[in-house]
C-alpha cells in the first residue's frame, strides 16, 4: 500500500471510530477510573469485550504469521510511562481518545488536554535528547537489556516460535481469563442491583409506616 | 434518524470498532493514537522551530517528522467523525471549562499523558486494543502501570472532591 492509500484507510477508520465512540459516549478514562471510585462499570464492560474479540482476531491471524504486530522492546519505561499517564487521564478527565472525540463535539477543555500532551511530549523529547533513555528503536536488541532496564520482546507470536504452540491456544486462556473478569463484573452489578431495590424496599415500608401512624 | 437520536450501547459500538481494528491489524497495523500524536507534534515543532528542531536528537533519530504517517490521520479521523456524530445529532456546543481548578487540572494532566506516552513509547489504546490482544509483554507492564496510575489519579481526585487538597 503506498502511504496515500494508508493514510486514507486510516482516517476512515478513525471517523467510523470517532463517530461510534461520540454515539456510545465510550471513554477509556472511565472504564478505569469509573470502576475504582464509583463501581460503576459501563465502560470497562465494553472495553472487556473489545479486548476478548481483538485477542482472538490478533493471535488467531499471527498463529498463520499474517497481521502487522507492534515491534519494540519493552521494560521499566512501558510501566513508568503508562503509570504518569493513568495519573494524567485522570486528572485530564480524558485519555487519549477521549480528547480527539470531546473536541469534537465542541469540548474546548479538551482541546486544552490535547495542546498540552503535544507540549508534555516535545518536552520527553528534550529530556530524551539528554538522556538518550529509553533505547532508541535503532538500538533495540529484542533481548533482555537490563542495565538498560530492558526486557526485551515477546509477544504470543514468540510464544509460538519458542514452544510450538499455536498463538491462538495462548489467545484463548487470554480470552477465558478477560471473561471471567467479564462475568465477575456482571456479578457485582446483579450483588449492586439486588441490593439497591432492597434498600427501596425499605424506604418505602418506613415511608408507608410513617403514613399509618401520622394517619392514624 | 435512530442512531443520531439515542445513545449506542458501547458493547457495541467497541465490538464494531474491534472488528475494524482486525482489519486494520491486517493492513497496517493496530488502532494507536500517540504515535499519530508524536508526529504531530514534531511536524507542529518543525513549523515552529524550522531547522533549529534538527539540534534535538530526538526528532532526527527517534521520531523524524513526517506528514505522510498514517497513525496523524487515525486522530484526525476521530476528531471528524465525533464531530459529525456531535452535529448530526445535535449534541455540538462549545464546552468551556468553568474553574482556574479545572484548568490547572487539565494541563497537568495533558503534560503527563504526553510526556507518559513518549517515555513508554505507547498509549492506552495500544494498551488494551494493540499490545494486550498481540500479548505483548509490554501490554502486561502498561497495563500494570496504567491502572496502578488511574488509582493514584482516582485517589488524588477524591481528596479533591472532598476538599482535603
Amino acid at each position: 500500500m503506498t502511504p496515500v492509500v494508508e493514510c486514507l484507510v486510516a482516517f476512515l477508520f478513525g471517523s467510523v471510530a470517532g463517530l461510534l465512540m461520540q454515539r456510545s459516549r465510550f471513554c477509556n478514562t472511565a472504564a478505569l477510573r469509573d470502576a475504582i471510585m464509583f463501581k460503576t462499570y459501563r465502560n470497562t464492560k465494553a472495553m472487556l469485550v473489545a479486548m476478548m474479540i481483538l485477542t482472538i482476531g490478533f493471535t488467531g491471524f499471527m498463529s498463520v504469521g499474517a497481521g502487522h504486530p507492534l515491534q519494540f522492546d519493552v521494560g521499566l519505561n512501558t510501566f513508568a510511562g503508562l503509570f504518569l499517564f493513568g495519573i494524567g487521564m485522570v486528572l485530564a478527565g480524558a485519555c487519549t481518545v477521549s480528547t480527539w472525540v470531546k473536541a469534537g463535539e465542541g469540548n474546548i477543555g479538551a482541546l486544552w488536554a490535547l495542546i498540552f500532551t503535544f507540549v508534555g511530549m516535545f518536552l520527553f523529547s528534550l529530556v530524551w535528547s539528554a538522556s538518550w533513555w529509553p533505547p532508541a528503536p535503532q538500538t533495540m536488541t529484542g533481548q533482555v537489556n537490563l542495565p538498560a532496564l530492558q526486557l526485551g520482546f515477546a509477544n504470543a507470536q514468540t510464544l509460538q516460535d519458542k514452544l510450538g504452540v499455536p498463538a491462538i491456544v495462548f489467545g484463548l486462556v487470554q480470552t477465558a481469563l478477560l471473561f471471567a473478569l467479564y462475568r465477575g463484573i456482571l456479578r457485582r452489578e446483579r450483588a449492586q442491583h439486588a441490593e439497591h431495590e432492597k434498600h427501596q424496599k425499605e424506604h418505602q415500608k418506613k415511608k408507608a409506616a410513617k403514613v399509618a401512624t401520622v394517619e392514624a | 434518524m435512530e442512531f443520531f437520536r439515542k445513545t449506542l450501547d458501547p458493547i457495541i459500538a467497541l465490538s464494531a470498532i474491534a472488528v475494524l481494528d482486525i482489519f486494520m491489524f491486517l493492513l497496517m497495523g493496530a488502532w494507536t493514537v500517540g504515535g499519530g500524536e508524536t508526529m504531530m507534534t514534531g511536524l507542529m515543532a518543525q513549523a515552529v522551530l524550522g531547522d533549529e528542531l534538527q539540534r534535538i536528537p530526538f526528532w532526527n533519530v527517534v521520531f523524524p517528522p513526517h506528514a505522510d504517517y498514517w497513525k496523524i490521520y487515525i486522530s484526525l479521523g476521530m476528531l471528524f467523525g465525533a464531530f459529525v456524530g456531535a452535529v448530526l445529532s445535535k449534541e455540538f456546543y462549545w464546552r468551556v471549562p468553568r474553574h482556574l481548578s479545572e484548568w490547572i487540572l487539565i494541563t497537568i494532566g495533558g503534560l503527563l499523558m504526553g510526556f507518559g506516552i513518549r517515555l513508554a513509547y505507547i498509549c492506552n489504546v495500544s494498551t488494551f486494543f494493540g499490545l494486550m490482544p498481540e500479548m505483548n509483554l509490554g501490554g502486561y507492564l502498561a497495563m500494570s502501570g496504567i491502572v496502578a496510575g488511574a488509582w493514584v489519579g482516582s485517589m488524588i481526585y477524591k481528596k479533591m472532591l472532598e476538599g482535603d487538597v
